[in-house]
């Protein structure tokens, strides 16, 4: 590469004299053999291996031997300032989980900074801990005080360049960094780009499954911040490895051998991961005439109350959610609301849908839920079904009605000790049955034993509906993959079934693809359950419901293509399609 | 170059120590993952003298009694250091019943090879060093390699081949190796050192040249940085500069207009302002000339600060014994039968080049002796008929 002057070199021979004096002495038969040895040893590396790997609890965490082999050369062959650019779903995260553990247990981390986008920062912390039992304390957490007060953070990186806290981040010498979702420090005008720049750090890892957003600078912005020279200036690095008349590249080759110094990308094609099929049976039923009665009740006093109280936003919104899961859950939190609070609004109101509630005698959704446990009983092992809901009081209702229908049952919810989980997790394996579960049940747990899952009701949050699929559609799923969801005809769970989740095929991606598409999303700033609720207690009517719904459908695809045709550049520069021969 | 370092697996860390704490006079009694060592008063090592208990691999820190035993274990480490002081110069011998080296223009012949039989004429000595050779530059990891290099006393040619045998012979595998003492001098010794170190800086040009690009490159980059950076503070100075032209200009009309009092504390406050828009224009000129000429200065720091350092140590010294002489190679193509006479070296192989009778192109690996039948014939020859 031409274009820069040459740096001086200078050799030094270290006197030979000791050396040359060694030769009048005798030394033992055999005393040089091992003199020689040991230099030879002195000089050769420790065989490095992964020392951790056998730490790992595998029932946690299944490592396939492309993310082994990704955390080996990042840690040993890096020297610790890597760029993990595998492809969406290969588990750039479970690479970085095995790095942080191999550090961790050398001994190398004493302080460690990751730095993601808010939304996915919690599921950071939760994989972290239940796959690698690593403890990180989030900066949503209520403990989490500031940057400077805890030696395990994982902060949404805007918070981390706040003006409240990004003096107390650069302050700090960290042992480790890490950068979720690499490429949005790409412009090196942004103040992301400038809080990464000038935080002082030994070991790096970013991670991006496409480092080119918009072109080649890109790469060369994120490559810079990890190993600064590597590409040369910026002008020069254009200069030789882009034509820009054609907009194509040039010295490919050479952009491969130094890629390879600081960038590892696996592709999905030559790992061998092999997703079973997976079936997604959606069923809507109408609900009953009171059912419907209270649905209306309900949403009618959500846009109500809302309209005059923002502030009470998350309680409105649970109304809203757990109408549609059950009258108990959604009972239980109107009294706590009434009796508990001692200023309340629309207190009436309250009572009237409390009335409303007493009143159902049929729950739709329990009902044709024996539907599907009965086809499970009869043609799967053990019957095994395990049934999603969000809330404790529908958990509750649904188990008592399976027990009085004869099922063996097991509950798994928040309150349990992770000893009792384990037991429960255990207990269904080996009497089957059915498995009802909250939230609650984490990234770590392995459910692969089972292939038939049920979402009662739907959190508004994909990232968590794909979370709950992936306790049982993961590696190691031999079987094809059955998603029963169920959802009430007219109802909000309804629209975001069908006018969300169907159109950008939620129920098919990956969690990777996911997170792709939903951090391009945040980039608007906008949380998805907050969009969902905003746009039901805004529409005027149910025209303009379904208009606004279609909306964000189409933003959601629009994402989907983008993050899909970014994906499909990165693999044209990477692996050499698309943008044509090398023009050398 | 041959690489000359071992990569540290723990069965070759338990295999040294082991023979090494023997061979100084330790008695090792390996209990499963504990080996009792004792050590007796009467041996010069820097080991603690008395009873050790040696743990094999990781775990709990090493105490005054109990030592760890891994590839980057501290005791381990002491032991290499140790060894290898011990004795860096010696004497090798190199056997000529060691296995004869077939040339690859005759293993990979289409003409089948019957045996070999090297007569050795007479003794040459060789001497081998061991070479450290440490790289550092402030943008790339230190780099440490190692490095042997073969020099004949005699000839002063360089034997790679004879240094790669070397490196087979003293793999840690090998227990004894004859040698006897050295018959070299230091004054035999030091031209044949200074060659050697001529042929290791050959060996590992290429490598300097790759780190060397790297570090220039990120020189390049240090300084572009610095250019834009303080061509932006020339525009932050241009820009307070012409602020307060213009705020002298304001202030010379109320001079102008003003009352008296009011045209005192103008003129007190232009005289502040004029001082301090001299001292801007002072700085900003002497910015804009450093840039006019390329910030020499800073370019030299920076580029001093990116300079490669290379430091080559001898550390260890073995005189090399080797035989030289001629090989018979015994070659059979159908009912014909050949014998080739060659010149040959116990360590460092057939030592001719031998050449195509037909086109006398050089036999190699990738062009093959092909027939015998009119003379040696070479692959490419046949191919070309």
């Amino acid at each position: 590469m031409s274009g820069y002057d040459l740096v001086d070199i200078e050799v030094t021979h270290e006197a030979a004299d000791d050396l040359l004096d060694s030769l009048s002495e005798d030394g033992a038969e055999g005393e040089h053999l091992q003199s020689i040895q040991a230099v030879r040893l002195q000089a050769g590396q420790p065989d490095s291996e992964l020392r951790s790997l056998k730490e790992l609890d595998e029932n946690s965490v299944k490592l396939l031997e492309h993310q082994v082999d990704a955390a080996y050369r990042a840690l040993f062959e890096m020297d610790g300032k890597a760029l993990l650019a595998d492809e969406v779903g290969l588990g750039k995260t479970i690479e970085v989980g095995m790095i942080l553990k191999e550090m961790h247990f050398r001994e190398t981390d004493e302080s460690v900074l990751i730095l993601t986008p808010a939304q996915l920062a919690k599921q950071w912390q939760a994989e972290l801990r239940d796959k690698f039992g690593l403890d990180f304390i989030c900066n949503y957490d209520d403990e989490f005080e500031d940057f400077d007060a805890h030696d395990y953070i994982i902060a949404s990186i805007d918070t981390a360049k706040s003006d409240r806290h990004r003096q107390t981040v650069l302050n700090r010498d960290w042992d480790i960094l890490v950068l979720d979702e690499a490429h949005y420090v790409k412009n090196e005008e942004t103040d992301r780009y400038d809080l990464i720049d000038r935080l002082s750090y030994n070991y790096a890892f970013f991670l991006t499954a496409t480092p080119i957003q918009n072109e080649l600078t890109d790469l060369y912005n994120v490559v810079s911040l990890l190993r600064p020279g590597l590409f040369g200036t910026r002008d020069v690095f254009h200069h030789y490895f882009v034509n820009s008349n054609q907009e194509t590249l040039v010295n490919r080759d050479e952009l491969q051998d130094r890629l390879n110094k600081v960038m590892i990308r696996n592709r999905r094609e030559d790992t061998d991961i092999d997703f079973t099929d997976r079936t997604i049976d959606t069923r809507t039923f109408d609900p009953t005439p009171k059912e419907r009665e209270l649905y209306q009740a309900v949403s009618d006093y959500v846009k109500g109350a809302y309209s005059q109280d923002q502030g009470q936003k998350l309680v409105l919104m649970l109304l809203q959610k757990e109408v549609v899961s059950s009258p108990l859950a959604l009972k239980q939190t109107i009294e706590k609301r009434l009796y508990d609070q001692s200023e309340l609004t629309h207190a009436d109101e309250l009572e009237s849908i409390l009335d409303l509630i007493d009143e159902i005698d049929t729950v739709t959704k329990q009902e044709r839920l024996l539907d599907i446990v009965e086809e499970a009983r009869d043609n799967v092992e053990m019957g095994r079904v395990i049934v999603f809901t969000q809330f404790r009081a529908t958990q509750q209702q649904i188990l008592d009605r399976l027990v009085s229908e004869g099922y063996t049952v097991h509950a798994f919810h928040g309150g349990h000790s992770s000893s009792e989980k384990e037991q429960i997790v255990e207990d269904f394996e080996e009497e089957g049955g059915i498995l009802v579960s909250t939230d609650a049940m984490s990234e770590g747990r392995n459910l692969q034993f089972c292939n038939i899952l049920v979402n009662l009701d739907l959190p508004w949050n994909p990232m968590r509906v794909e979370q709950r699929i992936g306790r049982v559609h993961r590696i190691g799923q031999k079987r094809d993959v059955f998603i029963f969801n169920m959802a009430l005809k007219d109802t909000v769970e309804e629209y975001v079934l069908e006018r969300l989740y169907h159109k950008i095929d939620l129920f098919q991606q990956s969690v990777g693809e996911l997170s792709s598409i939903l951090s391009r999303l945040e980039e608007s700033g906008t949380s998805f359950e907050d969009e969902i609720f905003e746009r039901l207690v805004a529409a005027d009517s149910e025209i303009d419901l379904e208009n606004d719904f279609d909306t964000m459908a189409v933003d959601l695809q629009e994402q989907r293509e983008l993050a899909g045709k970014l994906e499909k550049f990165n693999s044209g520069v990477f692996e050499g399609f698309d943008l044509g021969e090398s023009d050398d | 170059m041959t690489d000359a370092s071992i990569s540290v697996t723990q069965s070759v860390v338990e295999q040294f120590t082991e023979r090494y704490l023997r061979s100084i006079g330790c008695s090792v009694e390996r209990r499963d993952d504990r080996w009792l060592v004792s050590v007796p008063d009467d041996i010069d090592t820097e080991i603690t003298h008395g009873r050790h208990t040696l743990v094999r691999g990781e775990g709990t820190p090493d105490d005054d009694s109990t030592k760890r035993l891994h590839p980057e274990s501290a005791f381990f480490q002491q032991l290499l250091r140790e060894a290898g002081e011990r004795s860096p110069s010696g004497k090798l011998s190199i056997e000529s019943e060691s296995d004869i080296e077939i040339p690859e223009w005759i293993q990979n012949s289409a003409v089948e090879g019957q045996g070999a039989q090297f007569t050795p004429y007479y003794d040459r000595t060789a001497i081998v060093v061991l070479f450290r050779v440490g790289i550092e530059t402030v943008s790339e990891y230190q780099q440490e390699l190692l490095r042997a290099v073969a020099v004949d006393t005699r000839s002063e040619e360089s034997l790679p081949k004879l240094a790669e045998t070397f490196l087979d012979t003293t793999a840690v595998e090998t227990e004894t190796a004859s040698g006897g003492a050295v018959q070299l001098t230091k004054t035999d010794v030091r031209p044949l050192l200074e060659t050697a170190r001529d042929l290791l800086l050959e060996s590992v040009q290429g490598r300097l040249d790759d780190i060397h690009r790297e570090a220039s490159r990120a020189a390049d980059a240090e300084v572009e940085e610095y250019r834009q950076m303080q061509q932006q503070r020339i525009q932050e100075l241009q820009e307070a500069h012409s602020n307060l032209s213009s705020k002298i200009n304001d202030l010379s009309e109320n001079i102008n207009t003003g009352d008296e009092d009011s045209r005192v504390e103008a003129l007190r406050e232009r005289k502040e302002l004029k001082s301090e828009y001299e001292e801007l224009d002072e700085t900003l000129n002497e910015l804009r000339e450093r840039r006019d000429s390329g910030f020499p200065d800073r370019q030299r720091e920076i580029r001093e600060r990116h300079s490669l350092d290379v430091q080559v140590t001898p550390v260890t010294l073995t005189e090399v014994e080797y035989e030289r002489g001629e090989i018979d190679f015994k070659l059979i193509d159908g009912s014909r039968h050949q014998t080739v006479t060659l010149g040959y070296g116990s360590g460092i192989g057939v030592a001719d080049t031998v050449r195509c009778s037909s086109c006398e192109r050089e036999l190699t690996e990738r062009n093959p002796l092909q027939t015998i039948s009119d003379g040696l014939e070479c692959q490419s020859c046949i191919k070309d008929r």
